[in-house]
Formats: structure tokens, sequence, C-alpha cells
């Protein structure tokens, strides 16, 4: 066999690994919405799942109505958007402010914390707080979810914008410094607009973390304030009870469809949030 | 210190630079917010280890020193679990490396990586990462793992095998569980994989290639060694994140068959939650905690994580 030849099938040997995993990525997601509008979803063969008969929306229509979906949409999306507002406006000064410190030796350990606080077992701090929630009489409440949600996205987040304001070059607010800005001035003027487009990744990625969220929602959220990922669980049936197949597809569709849109518009953003997040500093 | 002072000695500003900002007034405010929202939990949980809880009691609080702990070491459930948990965690890193790296490695062979198709792949590659982990459970559960009619099985059959019980056999519920969180998993090493083999210059591999060196041996040989605190980071990320996951078991399979699939965290939620004994469970969390405690700063100070050089 040629050169040639032999590289050309290695080349379409690539190909056929990548587009195996572009398939491993994606059938079970359109499996998921095909079932979704499936009569009745799985209790057919995976060939008559993908054939066109038999298409319906009357499992939209059952999370639409006896599923509450809206209602559970809203709720994620308040938490969601209150634990980033209180993270972000937290969490940008403060990393800005270690990589101010002058002393490596606070400096140093102030990272350590943030780095080894991102991996804390998330039931550490759901359990606790179920427990001390209930005995000061705040139970389910939307403030209780809401720690939680803080407690799990602040280290990693910290530890994303250090990495950002780390790239600042020193000359830039050394210029500021010489021109009288007061730190204040540099930090809102200079250095944030600098590490914008980082910020907006780090959001991103911590608005896709508390949508998707699903234990401290569990332990933590009340009737009046549960999410999507709790109100789906009701559909999916334990060991004794059916499973509703068709309205858990539906439902599931419309949870994940989406954040998987957005996130293949933002997809900049994730790519480059994921890839900070897993640097060593 | 002014800056009417600084502007006159610009040597200074320099060196001055980093007090002018008085970082700490910056710091305290996070600092503050993540004592409480970290620290009130972990210490209510070391606190509450030590007593008897009956969450349908209340009010009646006895303090019993370790014996939650002495429970502990005489549970077999709890041994089991801590068992199942750490085979979960090493499968799930094991597997998420490995194909992480395969992946990231033909997506960033010549010809690919930096194009358009690479971006196409990448974009789609991510879908697992960012879909809900309980419907990655329930779909895993109803619609791929299914013996009767799930779509693993379906491609088996297409080859002559088929209804596999995945989820109701004990011994293949929690390799099953391992490839579903994997499936999650993977995107976040593919992805850093790939950006930090794209920083490898260019003039290496190509007098590897001169040395005669093939694609496979340069892949293992340079560039594996290239991106070494990837790898450790990525294993670190990947291990911690498996060892406390819940969504994902909890709607796959429960904690069963049998226990099978019972990690510590789904075992906190069932003590704590169902049976209502919270000392116990708040023991278990822990005992969690202590192990990823210990695990973390081990890996980090072997391999001086960070650590900033000043």
């Amino acid at each position: 066999m040629s050169y040639k030849s032999i590289s050309r099938i290695k080349e379409i040997f690539k190909y056929l690994v990548l587009t195996f995993w572009f398939l491993v990525c994606i059938v079970p997601l359109v499996t998921l919405f095909m079932a979704s509008i499936s009569d009745t979803a799985l209790f057919q063969s995976i060939p008559e799942l993908f054939s066109l008969r038999g298409r319906t929306f009357v499992n939209y229509v059952i999370s639409f109505g006896h599923g509450n979906f809206l209602f559970h949409l809203r709720n994620s999306l308040i938490i969601a958007t209150l634990a980033i507002a209180v993270v972000l406006m937290v969490c940008t000064p403060m990393a800005y402010g270690i990589t101010k410190l002058t002393s490596s030796k606070s400096k140093n350990s102030l990272i350590f914390g943030v780095l080894s606080t991102r991996f804390i077992p998330y039931v550490v701090i759901a359990m606790p707080l179920y427990l001390l929630f209930r005995e000061i009489g705040i139970s389910g409440s939307l403030f209780g979810v809401i720690m939680a949600h803080l407690a799990m996205q602040m280290p990693f987040m910290i530890w994303l914008m250090i990495g950002f304001f780390s790239g600042v070059p020193n000359e830039v607010e050394e210029a500021a410094v010489i021109d009288g800005c007061s730190p204040f001035q540099i930090f809102f003027k200079i250095s944030l607009p600098i590490v914008l487009p980082g910020i907006n990744a780090a959001a991103i990625l911590a608005f896709i973390m508390s949508y998707n969220e699903f234990l401290f929602a569990l332990f933590l959220a009340g009737p009046e304030n549960r999410p999507l990922t709790v109100g789906i669980m009701r559909y999916v049936g334990g060991i004794d009870v059916g499973a509703q197949y068709g309205v858990v597809a539906a439902y599931g569709s419309m949870i994940v469809v989406p954040i998987i849109i957005f996130a293949l518009i933002v997809n900049r953003y994730i790519v480059s949030g994921m890839t900070q997040g897993a640097v060593k500093e | 210190m002014g800056a009417t002072f600084l502007k006159h000695d610009k040597s200074k500003v320099i060196l001055m630079n980093k007090k002018y900002f008085k970082p700490w007034r910056f710091i305290l405010p996070g600092l503050v917010l993540g004592l409480i929202t970290l620290g009130v939990p972990i210490y209510q949980a070391f606190e509450n280890s030590f007593y008897d809880i009956r969450l349908y009691r209340l009010g009646s609080e006895i303090f019993i020193g370790l014996e939650n702990y002495m429970n502990l070491w005489n549970d077999p459930i709890f041994l089991i679990a801590i068992r199942v948990t750490l085979i979960f965690a090493v499968g799930c890193t094991v597997l998420s490396m490995l194909f992480g790296l395969i992946v990231a490695g033909f997506l960033s062979s010549e010809n690919i990586r930096g194009t358009i198709k690479a971006r196409f792949f990448m974009a789609f590659f991510i879908v697992p990462f960012v879909t809900t982990q309980v419907v990655t459970g329930v779909l895993g559960r109803l619609f791929i793992w299914d013996a009767e009619f799930g779509l693993v099985n379906y491609f088996l059959g297409l080859f002559g095998f088929g209804g596999v019980e995945w989820l109701t056999s004990s011994e293949l519920a929690l390799p099953v569980a391992i490839i579903t969180n994997s499936w999650r998993l993977i995107p976040l090493a593919l992805l850093v994989f790939y950006a930090a083999l794209a920083t490898i210059p260019e003039s290496l591999i190509e007098s590897s290639k001169i040395d005669g060196a093939g694609e496979f041996k340069i892949f293992t040989n340079v560039k594996l060694p290239m991106i070494k605190y990837h790898l450790i980071f990525v294993s670190l990320i990947i291990f911690t994140s498996a060892f406390r996951e819940f969504d994902v078991i909890f709607s796959l399979t429960g904690r069963g068959p049998a226990r099978s699939t019972n990690v510590l965290s789904l075992m906190v939620y069932q003590q704590g939650v169902s049976v209502g004994n919270m000392g116990y469970a708040n023991a278990i969390a822990f005992t969690m905690f202590l192990i990823v405690a210990v695990i973390t700063i081990v890996y980090m100070s072997i391999f001086k994580l960070g650590r900033v050089g000043t």
C-alpha cells in the first residue's frame, strides 16, 4: 500500500472515531426527544420510536398542566439568578483583592482555601443545613437553597476569577495609579472591563450549574420553591410505582433543550470557562 | 499614601502598587460570606455527629460522644457504601480520563485541530456536560439501559446479543452508573486536554517527527508529558466530583439493586431524611468531608497545586 493510501485510511479512521463520539453525545438526547412526542413512549421498539407514526403532544400538555412546568421553571430561574447575582457581587472583588495581596503567605493560604473548598461533598453542606433550618423553623425556604448554591459556586467562581485578574497587565493599573485613580476606580473602570469576557464565561457556567442542581433542592426547597429538577422526579416512579415514560421524556426534553441550545450559542464562553477552571494556577 | 505622592516618583509606584490597593477591603465581604456558607454547615455537621438526633423528635438531642462513629465502623452497610463510592469515583476518573484523552488526541491531530470541523465537534462534545444530571440519570434508567426497550440492548440485539438486565442486576448496576456518570464528565477532561494539547509548540512535534517517531508515539512520549499538570489537576476534579455524586445515581438506580449503588451521598440522604437518624447522617457526611479533605490536601501538596510563585 502506498504511503498516500495509508494516510488516507488514517484520516478516515479519525473521522470515524469523532463521528462515533458525536453520536454517543447526541443520540441519547434525540431518543429522549423522540419519546417525548410518542403516544406510548418507550413501550415500542427503538425503530418505531424513530418513525414518524403516532406523533403526539399529549405528554407536553400533561407536563404543563398536571406537571406545573412553568411554576417549576420560574423557581429554577429565581434560584439561579439570585445565586449568580450574589456570587458575582462578592466573588469578583474578592478574587481581585487576592491577586493584589502583597504577602505571599496570606495569598497562598487564601488560594489554598478556595481550591480545597471546591471539592467539598455537597451533602456535607445540604444535610446540616436541612437540620439547622428545621430547628430554627425556616425549613424549605428560598433562603436556604440560595445559601447552599452560594457555598457550591463561590470556590469555583473565585478560582476562575483569580486566573482572570492575574492576567491583567500591571502596567495598565500602574498608569491608572499615576493618573490618580482610587483603588475602587481602578477596579471598576480598568480591571473589570478587561476581564469581562472571562466573567461572562464564569457567570454562564454558574447559571448552568445552578439550573441543573438537584441535591440542594431536594434537601432544602419547600413545596413553594421547588425547581424543575425536583418537578420531574414525580413522574419517574419508584420501584413499585410505574414511571410515566412519555411525561418524563417531555419534561426532561423541556429541561435540557433550552440549556443545550443556550450552551451551543455561548459555546465559546463555556469552553473557555471550563478550560480555565481546570488549569493549575 | 496618596496618589499625589506617587505621581512624583514613578519607581516607587511599582513597589507600592499592591499596598496602594488595600486588598483586604475587596476580600472581606466575600470571605465573610464564604465562611458563613461553608463554615456554618461544616461546623454543624461536626457538632451534630456527636449527638443522637431524631428528626421526628427534634429538641430531645442527647450527647453521645463518639458513638455515631463507633456505630459507623461496625455498620456493614456503611463499609460497603465506602467501597462502592471509591469504586465509583475511581471508575469514573479512569474512564473519563481515558476517553477524554482519546477523543482529545484525535481532535487535536493534524488537519483537524483549530479548524471549523474541530469547533463543530467540540460544540456537541460538551453537550453531556451541560445536560441536567437528573435528566441524564432518568434518561439512562428509562431509555438507555432499560432491559426490554433500552437503546443499548437494541444495538446489542443487532449483533445477536441483548436482553441484558443492566439495572436490575447487582453486578452490572454499578458499572452502568459509572458509565452514565462518565458520559457527563468526559467533556470536562476532553476539553481541558484539547486546550492543553494545542499549546504544545509545533516545532517540538516536528523535531520528533524528523527523529522518526510515529503519531501514536509522539502522543504518548512527547505530548502527554507536556500536559502532565493538566492530567493531574483534571483527575483530582473528576475524582472529587464523582466522589460526591448524588443526582445521577439517585435518578438512575436509586440505591439499588441490593444497595449495589448505595454511595455515601445517598446513604446520608437515606439515613437523615428517610430514616430521620440525623446524628448518624451527619457523622457519615462529616466522614465524607474528612476523606475528601485528606485526599485533596495530600494531592495538592504532592503536586504543589494552588501555590502561586511570587
